[in-house]
């Protein structure tokens, strides 16, 4: 078994708000994105993209390769079929890893986490703390994501790690 | 209280935004404004009602709810219960 729990904030990430243009479906979306869209909360990876499903017609898509030019460049590819949303610079996204992730989590979501309600591929848009989340489950380890608005990153990691200091 | 959201699910109450009955439909023209705005039923029993999933999809959404027992009988999109 490894570490109790891992805590890691990813950088360097493009991230955008896609929002479908009224008539257009995940499917056709997904095909011009070159990665599958979830039709509901959910998680998706292909590729260097991730996609979480933020609302109805509405995903947060993420890559790891994240240039300046990233919103724009999916701008252009979904012109006519989404709304794109430069968000690269707008939200902290926190790693948390190992087996205590899923108490530390448990600790701040109103959100069933247990494996059978929320697993690998699982993603909800919730509050901690007061704090607006959109989280994701990655693995079994388990491996979730936290994106947090980048101005209260630093409230966040303050929950964070007086939750953690309980465990 | 926890409230079905059609894209999230069951979601505590705190998200939600309460925006009222969901039954009032804007009048075309001036008559009808004023009891479009500022008039509403207190009813006892079941009602259709307006909530914003704030924390949540950002949704607006119609939750069909008994105000005596706040026993809910199921919800829906707003914009699938558009005029």
């Amino acid at each position: 078994m490894g570490e109790a729990l891992t805590v890691s904030e990813r950088t360097g990430l493009g991230i955008a708000t896609v929002m479908a243009r009224r008539g257009v479906d995940a499917a056709a979306i997904g095909a011009v994105l070159g990665c599958a869209l979830p039709g509901g909360p959910g998680w998706r990876n292909g590729g260097d993209l991730s996609a979480i499903g933020t609302g109805p017609g509405t995903w947060l898509v993420m890559t790891e390769t994240g240039s300046g030019d990233f919103a724009e460049d999916l701008t252009q590819r979904f012109r006519g079929l989404a709304s794109v949303t430069d968000q690269s610079s707008a939200y902290a996204v926190f790693r948390l890893s190992g087996h205590d992730a899923r108490t530390l989590l448990q600790r701040g979501v109103s959100i069933d986490l247990h494996p059978a309600a929320f697993a690998p591929g699982s993603a909800a848009t919730s509050m901690i703390s007061h704090i607006g989340v959109i989280f994701w489950q990655m693995d079994d380890a388990p491996t979730y994501e936290v994106a947090v608005f980048r101005s209260l990153a630093g409230s966040f990691r303050h929950w964070l790690d007086s939750v953690a200091a309980t465990l | 209280m926890r409230l079905p959201c059609p894209y999230c699910g069951n979601r505590d109450a705190a998200e939600f935004v309460y925006r009222g009955d969901a039954a009032p439909r804007r009048p075309d023209g001036e008559a009808g404004m004023f009891d479009y705005v500022y008039l509403r039923d207190n009813r006892a029993g079941e009602m259709r009602e307006l909530w914003y999933h704030a924390q949540g999809c950002r949704n607006w959404i119609v939750v069909t709810r008994d105000t005596v027992t706040h026993e809910i009988h199921g919800s829906e999109l707003a914009r699938d219960n558009k005029r």
